[in-house]
């Protein structure tokens, strides 16, 4: 069980953090371009930066700030599939350690920039229009699944083995990733969004009509 | 100085903002180097996502369905379609776009429990408190709770519906339209627009 996959009904937490400054240091823009820019040269997407985050000491995940897990697994990465080695990564992070005012080689492939630019414009969508026969339709009840622990899933913990109703049936199908190991949803399929009474799933909170609504894959649901 | 002493310093060293300054800007410079990034790279995803892709899009919209009944009917059937209206491109995070409209007696919040789901193309990029784990934690379980932390207080008969984003469909809500504003123009109303209220996590008010 990797408790980054069961956030949601944590109790004892203490209040959120209501920051709402997207970076709180020039770094993390900074890293984030960089980010991007492997994303639109397709050096990675996203599922390999979770399948990162959710490979990562549950502690560590909870003591670190956002960016920091992003700088250490998109190093982590780069290294890996040798874009960069450690050692020059190591020497270059020196260097600027010693001479923080030192500037950017003036060098680069400046075609990069635009294509990257595009790419948040045409995104990738994950949509595919193929003929699926989807199993459930809507006002069917369902129960959620408890899948096997896999390197990356899109089934939140809170709601394994428990039991809504189908909304809506989305059109067409949707692909998750076809890149990294999942628990079931490297092919294409139908996703359903599901409805549950939150005082269902958490039987001691107050009972205020509050409804949760989640999408689901269809291998993560059966018929209940 | 000894190994445990030198292994203590060297960690400590790791983990300052000074360090993963040093080790971004390393980042930088062997893509750089390597031909993976522009000379001009950073600098203008940093200005796209200040002037083209943010929350000025998403206030907009509001705006425009406060303003504009049919055009509301049309965003909350089909989001990416009604956008494009407005001259706006949709694109990452936001390829398939759901609008809900909070209403007198309910409430629409939107989170991501298992990461940080965020409609890019109405609201740029995620805040810090999106992505907290504290916030997708308890924002299922205790809405009244987190939403008391941003300051907002609800009448005891509204209703909560929480959408938590764990496919691939990105959300995105309407508050309701202040009252005292009629015959605001569009300009005007857009300003009212906060990131948080168009995830349910802030009220629009005049």
């Amino acid at each position: 069980m990797k408790v980054q996959h069961y956030l949601g009904g944590i109790e004892n937490l203490g209040p959120v953090d209501v920051e709402k400054r997207v970076f709180v240091e020039p770094w993390e823009a900074q890293l984030f371009a960089v980010h991007t820019t492997m994303m639109g040269t397709g050096i990675w997407a996203w599922p390999d930066l979770r399948v990162l985050a959710e490979s990562m000491n549950p502690l560590d995940y909870f003591k670190y700030r956002y960016y920091i897990k992003w700088l250490g697994g998109m190093c982590k990465f780069l290294v890996s599939r040798n874009y960069i080695s450690d050692k020059e990564l190591e020497e270059k992070t020196k260097y600027y350690l010693d001479n923080p005012e030192a500037k950017q080689p003036n060098a680069g492939d400046n075609d990069v920039t635009e294509k990257v630019i595009e790419y948040f414009y045409t995104g990738s969508n994950p949509y595919r229009d193929v003929a699926v026969n989807p199993i459930f339709k809507t006002g069917d009840t369902v129960r959620v699944k408890d899948m096997p622990p896999a390197a990356h899933t899109r089934l939140p913990g809170y709601l394994r083995n428990r039991t809504g109703i189908v909304e809506t049936v989305y059109k067409g199908a949707y692909l998750y990733a076809d890149n990294v190991p999942t628990d079931g949803i490297c092919t294409a399929q139908p996703v359903y969004l599901v409805k549950f009474k939150t005082r269902d799933l958490w039987d001691d909170i107050p009972d205020k009509g509050d409804v949760l609504y989640n999408d689901f894959f269809e291998v993560y649901l059966e018929a209940a | 100085m000894s190994d445990d002493h030198d292994h203590e310093h060297h960690h400590h060293l790791r983990e300052s903002e000074t360090y993963y300054a040093a080790r971004t800007k390393a980042l930088e410079s062997l893509f750089r180097e390597k031909g993976l990034i522009g000379t001009d790279t950073v600098d203008r995803v940093i200005n796209f996502f200040e002037h083209e892709m943010g929350p000025f899009n998403g206030a907009k919209v509001v705006a425009k369905a406060w303003t504009d009944p049919a055009f509301k009917g049309r965003l909350l059937a089909d989001a990416n379609k009604a956008i494009a209206e407005l001259g706006m491109r949709d694109g990452i995070e936001g390829e398939n776009l759901k609008v809900v409209e909070n209403k007198p007696g309910t409430h629409n919040v939107v989170c991501c429990t298992l990461c940080s789901c965020w409609p890019w193309p109405l609201l740029g990029l995620p805040p810090y408190w999106f992505k907290d784990p504290v916030f997708r934690a308890r924002i299922v379980r205790e809405p009244r709770g987190v939403l008391s932390d941003f300051g907002v207080k609800l009448p005891d008969d509204h209703k909560i519906e929480i959408w938590d984003s764990s496919a691939q469909v990105r959300y995105f809500v309407i508050p309701e339209r202040p009252a005292g504003t009629d015959g605001w123009d569009e300009e005007k109303l857009a300003a009212l627009v906060s990131t948080e209220a168009m995830q349910g996590l802030g009220l629009a008010t005049a």
